[in-house]
């Protein structure tokens, strides 16, 4: 079951560069929540404060707090304990080159220790169905290196991936960004097949996707959260003056 | 009036004549540099391999291979085993702690170690082999009592392999993308996971070039082993200390400023063996190099 994700007075840092500037807001759960704004204002940065992953980068500085559900994230947990409860897909395709189409996927559960042979084929053949994979690449799955396939057949393959652990919340940056109408699509239904079991967050330059898959959306400039409301408020009647601009294409 | 396309193009479709006569002058002085090299580094390597691979094919047989050394004459079993068990020992010394040294440096870079660690690898690399020798002999072989011994010279070889093996492994694990750690990480994978079950297979080609680049310079190196191993024309009993043993260079050496033919028949048979054992070696690293599974694929 999903969970809902509070964000309190969130600030980030690369370095002396201040990225995120006193973010607050609510994650509903089991709902999904679309982030847009212009390149570089700060979405990416934003998710991945959610698991801990911003400070993976050297120099990197978080302050402010987040609790998922009933976790304190910056305070008195692990990161690894965080991860596994967080799934998250990459703006950029990020497959094991070195590992098979099978071993891709299961590497979040083989890696932390889970060995049942049955059990992994299942969840396998789940994630890759779930994340539309299934079909193109059944037939070579220990055959074929994740770094083999197309751009947007590896992005799905990361989708994969994160699902096989099957975490309480998804993260996904820009998922679509590199697939075609047809793939796009089909991570659309899935995120709406998700939905019910998960909280997810999606970051897209794509309005119609957010329109199309959201309930709520945030709208991010600068580093600063301008406005964060329902899906329907934010596109046909927006309070702030920044977001109707943005997302009647006048700027960004 | 700006600069437009059609200016660029025609600056390229006809360049000035200066710029023909400049580009043609940097295009024969390089491919000039280009070939004198060539010939040089050529000559030198036909010269030298035709020396040792006529002379010593020739003066190869069976019983060179299968018998061990009698006074300047008899075979080379006993060097040639020498030579396998000593750089196969350095490498057992040398492989782990530089594949650990090559993680520190690359994954934990930060603190104040990594500058030091990196710095006294640079400077043993410096040291002349021969100073290797000799500080192994002052410690191993005389204060410690070990003698003329395996041990001594297993360790003096790992001393000369271990900073080649550690700066390959360090920059082998500073190629594998962030990305990759980061998905890693995003599994919800502790950092040492992600080092030896995500990076390492990874790194593995690159850090098995310097393993075999390492393992050619041990198997070349006579300085540190005269020192340290001695010198026997019996076959290893076993012995960790106390015995002795022979290796390939140290016939060539020896046997080739005897006066006899027989001796130098041997020297010639040992530097073949040499030469050819490091020709193998490069070889084979060589291909690793190409073939290194997956990358190249991930952008
Ligand atoms: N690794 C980094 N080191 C230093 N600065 C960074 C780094 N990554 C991002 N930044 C800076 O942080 C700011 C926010 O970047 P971020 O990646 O969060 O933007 P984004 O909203 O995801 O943009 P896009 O839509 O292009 O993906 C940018 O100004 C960028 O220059
Ligand atoms: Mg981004």
């Amino acid at each position: 079951m999903g969970v809902g994700i509070e964000v309190k007075d969130l600030n980030a840092w690369y370095g002396a560069n201040h990225t995120l500037h006193d973010i607050t807001l609510n994650i509903p759960a089991n709902q999904c929540t679309a982030l847009i704004g212009p390149s570089g204002c700060g979405k990416s940065t934003f998710v991945r404060c959610l698991n801990r992953m911003h400070e993976t980068t050297p120099g990197a500085k978080v302050t402010g707090s987040v609790r998922i559900g009933d976790v304190d994230v910056y305070n008195g947990s692990s990161p690894v304990e965080i991860r596994r409860r967080i799934g998250m897909v990459f703006q950029r395709p990020n497959p094991f080159p070195t590992m098979s189409i099978y071993d891709n996927v299961s590497a979040g559960l083989r890696l932390n220790g889970f060995r049942n042979r049955k059990a992994l084929d299942e969840i396998v053949e789940r994630s890759l169905k779930q994340a539309a994979l299934w079909d193109e690449v059944k037939n070579d799955l220990k055959k074929k290196s994740g770094a083999s396939l197309s751009g947007g057949q590896q992005q799905r393959l990361c989708i994969a991936r994160a699902l096989a652990v099957d975490p309480e919340v998804m993260l996904m940056d820009e998922p679509a960004s590199a697939l075609d109408p047809v793939s796009t699509s089909k991570i659309e239904d899935l995120i709406f097949e998700l939905k019910s079991q998960y909280t997810i967050v999606i970051v897209t330059h794509n309005m119609q996707q957010a329109a199309r898959v959201a309930e709520r959306t945030g709208f991010f400039l600068n580093g600063r959260l301008v406005e964060f409301d329902s899906t329907h408020k934010i596109f046909t009647n927006p309070s702030d003056k920044r977001t109707e601009d943005y997302i009647t294409g006048r700027f960004g | 009036m700006g600069v437009s396309a059609i200016d660029v193009r025609a600056a390229i479709n006809q360049p000035s004549i200066f710029r023909l006569v400049q580009r043609k002058i940097f295009n024969s002085a390089g491919w000039g540099l280009c070939g004198l090299t060539f010939l040089l580094l050529g000559s030198a390597m036909v010269w030298i391999l035709k020396m040792v691979f006529v002379r010593g094919a020739g003066a190869l047989n069976l019983k060179v291979l299968t018998h061990i050394q009698i006074g300047v004459a008899g075979g080379l079993l006993n060097a040639i085993e020498g030579t396998l068990v000593l750089g196969v020992g350095g490498l057992i010394l040398s492989v782990p702690p530089g594949i650990a040294a090559g993680i520190y440096l690359s994954e934990y870079d930060g603190g104040w170690l990594a500058p030091v660690l990196r710095f006294m690898s640079d400077v043993l690399v410096g040291v002349p082999s021969i100073v290797v020798g000799y500080f192994g002999y002052v410690t191993m072989v005389a204060t410690l009592g070990w003698g003329f011994s395996v041990a001594a010279g297993s360790i003096a070889l790992a001393m000369i392999s271990l900073p080649y093996i550690t700066r390959t492994s360090e920059v082998a694990f500073r190629q594998v993308p962030r990305t990759l750690r980061e998905a890693g990480f995003g599994l919800g994978c502790k950092p040492g996971t992600v080092i030896m079950r995500i990076c390492l297979p990874m790194a593995t080609p690159a850090i098995l070039t310097g393993v075999l680049l390492a393992l050619a310079i041990s198997v070349g190196e006579t300085a540190p082993l005269i020192y340290t191993a001695g010198w026997s024309s019996f076959l290893w009993t076993g012995h960790l200390t106390k015995e002795p043993m022979g290796y390939l260079t140290y016939a060539i050496w020896a046997m080739i400023t005897e006066p006899q033919r027989s001796a130098h028949q041997l020297a010639y048979a040992a530097a073949f063996l040499v030469t050819l054992f490091v020709l193998v070696i490069s070889v084979i690293a060589r291909v690793v190099t190409f073939r290194r599974s997956g990358w190249g694929q991930h952008a």
